[in-house]
């Protein structure tokens, strides 16, 4: 399908654009403050700031093809799959209060606070190139999405698509940093959030409401596609039960630790961006409680679409159905409008990883490695030139990506399977070390490779379903750093206490906490004794928070 | 272009990110090492 536009249509297209542009231009002066301000917004942002960022990045051009792709597909039992952010409800009150109390900018430097000695440096410096890759893939892969989306519309080219929309964003980016990119992302949020529900309600109203909706599936004999539990048995099938409970384990459990999601590096800085540890929570809680309303509706109208269109086989097709909802019925003149909404979808998950990316690249690697005694002025201008070799980057990913889901799949278990359990280690086991996650880290990408790509091919074993990789990659990875941690000596006890003292995790901390009680730094009833966490700070001054 | 090749050559990148932070890593804490023992001796 190709869309005409009128002059109304790109009317809404400009004036969203000059909006976004002007965050850039307006906030230009506070991004270039400092460091803190560039990457963090002074650390002074009120919950709904960063709240309004997390739901508005975790809202990009391929959210609605996915979640369109697994409800078409497996009728409402499908939501499950969007269940995987239910980890920040639990993190939203354990992980997230552990790591702003850290004052880590970026979870690299959580390590060096977390563990110490060369390990936690090799660690820090391992995590930070890995997310300056892993930003620049997930700018290819949304850019590379929103390429689609044009070609789908306007019959342009994908690179089109791709290029163009991340250059207007990279231009407020690289002017405010992530004041550019939080104040933007309030704005997007909030015409998203709107136009999804617009859109949606418009497309359930012409599949004759819910209630027509029900009964079209009934005469269709497909009313089993508004249960939500309506699996494919326990152990096979499409959706088994065994996927669904990895699912939810993955999801819940993983609340308590720190990465056991892709989600959770974006969310890192959001959360040390806010003003105080409760700010931190609410944002965190929020974003996610709003993204799941999102999907709700994403989901109903979903429904519409099967009712409307119920016998497309192809999956690329069939994904565009919510995009098609509203361009196919939309009255002329809101075309624009949704077309500019999409923007704000895609802008808002762009400017977070360009920004995201860069602070790895500035805070860990050049200014914790390269030059220590940099200048704010210097620091700056090193986080906008990572943000144009990212862009740059993301070009060239989203190019080379034809394919999207498997190298999303994979991406996502290298970074799920077999480290999520070590995620959750590092915050609620004291005994765990640096070199077990080291090791854990390093054993998963070994491992992923050849259990995904390279034993299926040689037809050693055979294509594994979802659950059955994660589970056996997770127990690979166990037989690695279980051994190695409990080989090599834990973290040194000062270190440790001061942690402890500093982030007061939960979990088993026994030997920590009683130490800790020892020396005086915190009551038997574990309140903090004032000024202990300066007076439990270790003489070696390496590795710190600068 | 293939995208086998693809993933291969988008991954090697990815590792190289990695290990390029990792020798970073490396070097700058044998350099701290060093100028603490130069200090102390």
């Amino acid at each position: 399908m190709t869309v005409t536009f009128t002059f109304l249509d790109w009317l809404w297209v400009a004036l969203f654009l000059i909006l976004m542009l002007g965050s850039g231009i307006l906030f230009y002066r506070l991004g270039k403050r400092s460091e803190s301000d560039f990457f963090l917004a002074g650390r002074d942002l009120p919950w709904w700031l960063p709240a309004s960022s997390v739901y508005a990045t975790h809202t990009a051009t391929d959210t609605p093809m996915w979640i369109t792709g697994v409800i078409y597909k497996n009728g409402m039992a499908g939501i499950w799959y969007t269940f995987f952010c239910g980890w920040a409800a639990i993190s939203a009150f354990v992980s997230t209060r552990i790591f702003r109390r850290s004052l880590a900018y970026t979870q690299a430097e959580w390590n060096v606070v977390r563990f110490t000695g060369l390990g936690s440096e090799l660690l820090r410096g391992w995590m930070a190139g890995w997310q300056f890759f892993m930003n620049m893939f997930v700018l290819g892969w949304v850019g590379i999405a929103m390429g689609r989306i044009c070609e789908y519309l306007f019959a342009w080219p994908t690179w089109i698509g791709l290029i163009v929309f991340s250059l207007v964003c990279a231009v407020y980016v690289l002017a405010a940093g992530y004041w550019g990119v939080v104040m933007a992302d309030f704005q997007q949020g909030v015409i998203a959030f709107l136009v999804i529900i617009i859109v949606s309600a418009w497309g359930i109203h012409t599949a004759g409401g819910p209630t027509g909706i029900i009964e079209k599936l009934d005469v269709m004999g497909q009313l089993d596609r508004i249960n939500p539990f309506a699996f494919t048995g326990w152990w096979s099938g499409d959706f088994p039960i065994a996927w669904f409970i990895t699912m939810m384990l993955i999801a819940f459990l993983g609340g308590f630790g720190m990465g056991t999601t892709i989600d959770w590096y974006v969310e890192a800085q959001r959360i040390q961006s806010a003003k105080t540890v409760r700010d931190a929570s609410y944002s965190i809680w929020w974003g996610t409680i709003l993204g799941l309303i999102r999907n709700s509706v994403w989901a109903v109208a979903i429904l519409a679409f099967f009712v409307l269109f119920p016998n497309i086989t192809e999956q690329s097709e069939y994904e565009m159905g919510w995009f098609r909802l509203g361009f196919d019925y939309l009255p002329a003149g809101m075309l624009g409008f949704f077309f500019a909404a999409i923007l704000a979808i895609h802008l808002s998950t762009i400017s977070s990883h360009l920004n995201l990316g860069a602070l790895y690249a500035t805070r860990d690697l050049y200014q914790h490695y390269v030059n220590p005694q940099a200048s704010q002025k210097r620091l700056v201008q090193v986080g906008r030139i990572s943000t144009a070799i990212l862009l740059l980057g993301s070009f060239f990913y989203g190019l080379i990506m034809e394919d999207i889901t498997s190298w999303l799949i994979f991406a996502l278990w290298i970074m799920a399977a077999g480290i999520w359990l070590p995620n959750i280690l590092q915050v609620v086991w004291w005994r765990f070390n640096a070199w077990g996650y080291l090791s854990s880290w390093i054993a998963n990408l070994g491992f992923s490779w050849l259990v995904v790509w390279i034993l299926p091919e040689l037809n050693l074993i055979p294509n594994l379903l979802d659950y059955q990789q994660f589970w056996i990659l997770m127990i690979l990875g166990a037989l690695v750093y279980f051994p190695v941690t409990l080989l090599t000596k834990s973290e040194s006890m000062d270190h440790l206490v001061h942690y402890y003292v500093m982030s007061r995790p939960i979990g088993w901390w026994g030997p920590v906490r009683e130490e800790a009680i020892r020396r005086g730094l915190i009551l038997v009833n574990g309140d903090l004794v004032a000024g202990a966490e300066q007076a439990s700070r270790p003489s070696d001054t390496f590795p710190t928070v600068e | 272009m293939n995208q086998a090749l693809a993933t291969v050559i988008g991954m090697t990148i990815a590792y190289a990110a990695s290990f390029l932070g990792l020798i970073l890593a490396y070097r700058a804490w044998r350099k701290h090492h060093k100028n603490q023992s130069h200090d102390e001796g």
